[in-house]
């Protein structure tokens, strides 16, 4: 019988149409929520609004938010890339390699994004030529590259020489920190792709039904290429920035970070089934996944609470999401 | 089916015995917010017998049944089982007194083997440990009695759909059941697969249980039902003994038009050559020769596996033919891919809307739109402003019910969401199109509405390929009907010019 009186109550995520209405009241919510935690803090701990404290809030945002967007990319394609953690420290151990081997560091970093590159386009190979699941695949290149770079270095650090690499971590512009800077380098062309441009509504369309966008003269497999290797771009130029921040490159660094780069896209309200999510999303998503992890230490919470209390608040967010998304 | 075979449970011992309806309803009512879905229904199944309903979409059929099923709770009235007041407040409610229903689409678990779905929920145990081997025996058991050629041990998956809903309807017959309701069950079965259900049906009824069966297809309600109820709006129109009411009957009640204005048409003048095929053959069809004009509707009927799918297919380029020649527009051209067909002006208006046409939880306009963002892109981005004005035009001009080009096409009706992947090529500048079965598992209704979009788009000078299993609609609108049997085509006529009987027979081979 007609579709309008009876609501199917598991209609997966569903937007009015990519970045409009909802995504801006859900920024809104989001936004809210934020600036809460961050008065809740500023008024219970002398130490949070201190430049010192917010500088190195918005650096640690900054890597969070990087490989979120990427991972936004693939998740409105109905995948996923489990890799990002990964590849983020593989990426750091071939620029402290190629920084040792006396590269200019303008080199080194295009060779490493052209790394990222390549194990994007891999991913996508296995996804549409082998048909391996999206899951699967990237889980194996989490395993193996975590692999590659430890015979690399034989498990061990290796320690940045290079000072101008590691100073632009710690540097500023116009009393911004660098890093935060290079997030906005990063979102605005994504949101400018993502929303603004077609291969923006191609990629919604391919999540939302990949034979009718086929069938509407889409190509498909080159924009799954294309979303496979932004994810691994955005996590290789994360690796930069995460190695010039801390000063070695370790192929254990980011481990995890899979799941927060997961958790920030899904808490800015892009759905796992596909077809749903924005740019602003995982960026706010990042910043307070990062701001409770902050504020935790400042009241000195243990760090074990720290993961129970953003394990609850993911499910919390994303429930008051859907239920707003089923109410529509 | 016995009901006595394998309930665990014995049949549902009846309140006042075994005189009167086994299932009556008095004021049945039930209101979702907004919307008034059942309005005041009074309606009693007799035992043992088949009873029918119809309506068009939104005429409360679904509503009534999960009421019957304990899936929605009513807002009024009493339901009556077998002499007592039931409260059905639940679906187990439901399966307890022996209401069960089978659905459009198989309800089960492909994975596992037929023997496994069959006993689910109810598996023969010993000890907590599966007895599989026992389950399996028994379960052949009722398939080899019920006349299905159908391995137990086998995984459903590899099944057909139809011996899936075969499966399916034994499940639901199998535990006491003396109430069984289908909901459109044939909707995406052949003919074949079709007529095994009724007489599995026909079966059932000879065993006491009472069946309701609801279906689009009216013909399959002439064969099978012993009465038939219509609903309009919600509301209950009439009952009628099958004998007493004919398919005109049947289709001014659900939709207060008759025959001649469903098959709208409209008689436009022919125009130039779009399409012609000589000769064309390739997987599934041989030697086909065939033309379409503008202002023309060519119909392609034939039995499912006759081939005239797999030779539109080969036209829009999915899969290559392997002899003969095709010409556009009077110019020979070897279409190689679905992209270059678009690119010609030709649009598949596939089959399953949902599967293949649409973007169902994206906006409309998106929808609209698909196929031409390129042309709407300036430099990097897309113009918003020829984006939305682009999308309001088609919504206008195809009369396409929506509350804003942003609205989910889930939430469209079958027919909005027609005119939406038609919109979409009409964009592109499609001058073929091609209408694959377009009006199945649609209501009366939302038919006339594509027929008189078909008839737009010839007025517009297109030509139409329509391919239909349902002869009424292409004998009634085509200009050109072809027939086709086993990959060939056995006959060609004009509109009306041969009678049903001569074309079932062509297409059948006797």
């Amino acid at each position: 019988m007609s579709e309008t009186v009876i609501k199917d109550p598991i209609e997966p995520g569903a937007a009015s149409k990519p970045g409009a209405r909802l995504n801006l009241l859900l920024s809104l919510t989001l936004l809210g929520l934020l600036l809460l935690l961050w008065a809740a803090l500023a008024v219970s701990t002398d130490t949070f609004l201190t430049v010192n404290n917010l500088t190195n809030l918005m650096r640690q945002a900054t890597i969070w938010a990087v490989i979120a967007i990427g991972q936004t990319f693939v998740i409105i394609t109905a995948g996923i890339d489990l890799s990002v953690g990964t590849v983020l420290g593989f990426s750091g151990v071939v620029i402290s390699l190629l920084l040792q081997a006396k590269f200019s560091i303008w080199l080194a970093v295009l060779v490493t994004l052209l790394v990222g590159v390549a194990i994007g386009m891999f991913h996508a190979f296995g996804v549409i030529k082998l048909g391996l699941p999206p899951f699967i695949m990237t889980l194996a290149t989490l395993t193996a590259l975590r692999g590659i770079g430890l015979l690399m270095t034989n498990g061990s650090s290796i320690s940045i020489t290079n000072d101008a690499f590691t100073s632009f971590s710690r540097g500023g512009l116009l009393g911004i920190p660098n890093l935060f800077w290079m997030v906005i380098l990063v979102a605005i062309p994504s949101f400018v792709f993502l929303h603004l441009s077609r291969w923006g509504r191609y990629l919604f369309a391919i999540g939302s039904n990949p034979e009718a966008a086929r069938l509407s003269g889409v190509n498909v497999q080159a924009m799954l290429y294309v979303a496979y290797t932004l994810s691994a771009t955005f996590a290789a130029f994360a690796g930069i920035l995460t190695t010039s921040r801390i000063g070695i490159g370790n192929a254990t660094t980011g481990q995890g970070w899979e799941l927060q780069s997961i958790a920030s896209s899904v808490i800015g309200g892009t759905s796992l089934f596909g077809a749903v999510g924005s740019i602003p999303g995982p960026l706010l998503g990042s910043i307070l996944l990062t701001t409770i992890n902050n504020g935790a230490n400042l009241l000195n919470v243990n760090p074990f609470w720290q993961l129970i209390i953003t394990g609850g608040l993911i499910i919390v967010i994303v429930y008051f999401d859907q239920l707003r998304r089923r109410k529509r | 089916m016995p009901a006595t075979d394998h309930g665990d449970r014995p049949a549902p011992q009846g309140g006042s015995g075994a005189s009167g309806p086994l299932l009556e309803l008095r004021g049945l009512d039930k209101r979702f917010t907004g919307t008034h879905a059942l309005k005041s229904v009074s309606l009693a199944f007799e035992r043992g017998e088949i009873h029918a309903i119809v309506g068009e979409n939104g005429a409360g059929k679904s509503t009534l049944i999960k009421l019957l099923t304990g899936v929605h709770l009513r807002s009024a009235g009493e339901i009556i089982w077998d002499g007592r007041r039931v409260p059905m407040t639940g679906p187990q409610e439901a399966l307890a007194l022996g209401i069960n229903a089978v659905h459009q689409e198989v309800v089960l678990c492909p994975h596992l083997t037929v023997a496994a779905n069959l006993f689910l929920g109810n598996e023969h145990a010993r000890f907590g440990l599966l007895r599989g081997r026992r389950m399996v025996r028994d379960a052949q058991h009722t398939l080899d009695s019920l006349g299905f050629r159908i391995r137990a041990d086998a995984v459903l998956s590899t099944l057909t759909i139809g011996q899936q809903q075969l499966v399916a309807t034994a499940r639901a017959a199998l535990r006491g059941t003396r109430f069984l309701i289908f909901d459109e069950p044939t909707a995406y079965l052949t003919r074949q697969e079709a007529a095994q259900l009724f007489a599995l049906i026909r079966r059932l009824k000879g065993d006491g249980i009472t069946i309701v069966y609801i279906s689009h297809r009216l013909e399959e309600v002439f064969e099978l039902a012993d009465r038939v109820s219509i609903l309009r709006d919600g509301a209950l129109i009439s009952t009628h003994r099958i004998d007493e009411i004919d398919e005109q009957g049947l289709i001014r009640g659900m939709s207060n038009r008759s025959i001649e204005q469903i098959y709208y048409r409209e008689t436009v003048p022919r125009g130039a050559r779009l399409l012609e095929t000589r000769g064309l053959t390739g997987q599934g069809f041989a030697d086909v020769s065939l033309t379409v004009d503008r202002g023309e509707i060519v119909g392609l009927y034939g039995l499912i596996g006759a081939g005239r799918s797999e030779f539109v297919q080969s036209v829009f380029g999915r899969h290559h033919a392997t002899a003969g020649s095709v010409l556009w527009q009077e110019k020979p051209v070897t279409i190689r891919s679905e992209k270059q067909a678009i690119a010609l002006g030709i649009a598949l208006v596939p089959e399953s809307r949902r599967d293949q046409g649409l973007c169902l939880n994206l906006g409309v306009g998106l929808n609209l739109n698909l196929a031409i963002y390129g042309r709407l892109t300036r430099g990097l981005t897309i113009s918003r402003g020829a984006e939305a004005a682009e999308a309001d035009r088609q919504i206008r001009d195809l009369r396409i019910v929506t509350l804003s080009r942003n609205t989910l096409v889930a939430s469209l009706s079958g027919g909005n969401q027609q005119k939406i992947v038609v919109g979409k090529w009409l964009n592109h500048g499609a001058e073929l199109f091609i209408f694959d079965e377009p009006t199945v598992g649609v209501d009366v209704g939302t038919k006339l509405e594509i027929y008189r979009l078909i008839a737009r788009l010839l007025r517009d000078g297109a030509g139409i390929i329509l391919i239909s299993s349902y002869l009424p609609e292409v004998y009634e609108l085509a200009d050109t009907l072809h027939v086709f049997r086993r990959g060939r085509l056995v006959a060609s006529h004009g509109h009306r010019q041969a009678s049903v009987e001569t074309i079932l027979t062509e297409a059948i081979g006797v």
